[in-house]
């Protein structure tokens, strides 16, 4: 006979689950999407989510009599089917305040995606959404400079950014590889990026690479008149080395570095964004390993929640996903993790999976950054769906340009601008996009060239993670 | 497989010769540095470096940019340029190749 799952001396559902308990506007919230083993009532496993991602683990330890268990515990209070999907379920889980550190998504993420994980109780579980009261919020440092104040530093109003990851190049010179950061913000970059996985290999060493950038940017400024930038990447193997990269960037004048956010660590992440706070430095922020959290639907964790760990931790920027081309993501569900970046008070919305309200108070907002797979016959989309507020980012769309570099930073750039302006005089981009940017084309024989490059391509992957209601 | 110490020659190369080295050859016959017959093959590392060091050159004085050629240059520009995208294209490059393996 097959074993089935014991809770062992009492049900978890005695002392977790509690249908009538009123979340308070304190309590962190937190949605689960759980796949149970078989045989084991929503109930009982989704308290036991409760229990074991609270202080399930210190009644064992301590004895209940030790500790305020009532005070602290999770408390599961609403179970719901998962729409098309009857494999597993929601489970909503409050949380008291007092239970994380202030200032902590280390501490909060250590609870919530802790142990809990690998409780035998679960077949999957991911964690889908959490709600964190304004009182949370506002021990958190935030984004260091946020949206208002990058446009300042930048002179940069009423358009996208745009950016575009350098690849490393004829034998991986720093030299050349500057050389490459200057021919894109020449041609009309605002901005160029370090690939995520550059960081200080024996090919490139990072101060070499930071003096050749820097050089680059400040000779694309004295030449354009315009305020450019680079995202050092300053990600390091501990977090002194970190540290003592972002204090040279500072040091030779850049505006801006940056920082992988997850294969780093949230501890490193937190401590780099407070001190770019107080640098006046602005912090771009990578993803890489997301996918590995976030891509399965049944397991993990979503990247909506991901993006609310940032913005508490503190970024400027953060790669969202494109929507459109190569890499396309869900569009209402990336619209939805747009505006937990963007804005100040995200109402419930099912239909791009968000879960809870969610107020940020005055906490700076962070600039979506779209990048991957895109070039300018993406661009009336691509402003049209991601508004000002954000970066775009054509890698293979610039240095893949015939003519080079330069051309195509100017194509894109000639492409953005024809966009917004047609936008602004009420033209629908989407419908509109071929006939603006052709026409923006007969004045610029780069944005005509990059026309004929990519014309013909077609792009039609179809999304692994899409909103629930979608599955089956 | 070793790498080959020396160059294919932009005439051999993969992506129909659009790539970045089969760029600074060409714009090398753009600004005159080699002749439009040289394809560079069995050329070193160290020879194209050079090249592209003095094809940047040559770029600065124009910021980097095709309309700030003069007449007779952008012409040569279009020409040899037009020629290398429709020789790619045959050889069955596409921009697709460009965006491939991008970071998100």
């Amino acid at each position: 006979m097959a074993k089935v799952y014991d809770a062992g001396v009492k049900d978890y559902r005695e002392t977790y689950w509690m249908p009538d308990y009123s979340p308070l506007e304190t309590d962190i919230l937190a949605c689960f999407k759980i796949t149970p083993q078989d045989g084991v009532p929503r109930e009982e496993v989704a308290a036991a989510v409760a229990a074991e991602s609270s202080t399930g683990t210190w009644t064992t330890v301590w004895t209940d009599l030790l500790t305020d268990l009532d005070h602290y515990k999770g408390r599961c209070y609403a179970i719901e089917d998962v729409p098309g999907d009857d494999t597993c379920f929601y489970a909503f889980i409050a949380y008291p305040i007092d239970l994380f550190e202030e200032g902590s998504v280390v501490n909060i993420m250590t609870s919530l995606v802790g142990n809990v994980f690998g409780f035998k109780a679960l077949r999957a579980l991911r964690l889908e959404d959490i709600r964190f009261p304004i009182a949370y919020v506002m021990t958190c440092n935030g984004p260091p400079q946020g949206i208002q104040l990058e446009r300042d530093i930048l002179n940069k109003y009423g358009r996208p950014l745009l950016g575009c990851t350098i690849k490393p190049k004829l034998g991986l010179s720093a030299k050349n590889y500057g050389r490459a950061c200057y021919e894109g913000l020449r041609g009309g970059l605002d901005f160029t990026k370090d690939d995520e996985n550059v960081n200080s290999q024996p090919f490139m060493r990072w101060r070499a690479r930071f003096d050749f950038v820097q050089e680059a940017i400040e000779k694309a400024e004295a030449e354009t008149g315009e305020r450019k930038g680079h995202y050092l990447n300053v990600t390091a193997p501990t977090s002194d080395e970190m540290m003592k990269r972002a204090e040279y960037a500072k040091e030779i004048g850049s505006p801006i570095i940056m920082h992988d956010y997850i294969t780093g660590g949230w501890t490193a992440n937190t401590q780099l964004a407070q001190w770019c706070q107080d640098n006046g430095m602005l912090l771009h922020i990578h993803r890489a390993m997301h996918a590995v959290l976030d891509r399965n639907p049944h397991h993990g964790i979503h990247f909506r929640v991901l993006t609310k760990i940032l913005r508490l931790s503190g970024g400027d920027h953060l790669h969202s996903g494109t929507v459109v081309g190569k890499l396309e993501g869900d569009r209402d569900a990336t619209l939805g993790w747009i505006d937990i970046m963007r804005d100040s008070f995200i109402k419930e919305d099912r239909s791009r999976g968000i879960f809870f309200d969610q107020d940020w108070g005055a906490m700076p907002g962070v600039i979506p950054v779209a990048s991957g797979g895109i070039h300018v016959w993406h661009m009336p989309a691509l402003v049209n769906i991601f508004g000002d507020d954000s970066c775009l980012q054509f890698g293979g769309g610039t240095l893949g340009h015939p003519w080079g570099n330069a051309a195509g930073a100017a194509a894109n750039r000639v492409a953005v601008e024809a966009c917004v302006e047609a936008r602004n005089m009420g033209r629908e981009l989407e419908k509109e996009g071929k006939d603006i940017l052709q026409s923006a084309a007969k004045h610029s024989p780069e944005l005509a060239i990059a026309m004929e490059t990519w014309k013909e391509i077609k792009f039609e992957f179809d999304t692994v993670d899409k909103i629930d209601v979608a599955h089956k | 497989m070793d790498k080959p110490k020396t160059y294919v020659g932009v005439n051999n190369e993969i992506n129909g010769g659009m790539t970045t080295i089969g760029k600074i050859i060409r714009d090398g016959w753009v600004f005159g540095l080699i002749e439009e017959t040289e394809t560079c093959e069995g050329w070193n590392l160290a020879g194209i470096d050079s090249l592209l060091q003095k094809v940047n050159d040559e770029w600065d004085k124009y910021g980097c940019l095709v309309r700030f050629l003069p007449p007779e240059l952008r012409e040569r520009h279009q020409r040899i340029h037009d020629k290398a995208i429709q020789n790619a294209k045959t050889a069955g490059w596409s921009g697709e190749h460009e965006t491939d393996g991008e970071d998100e």
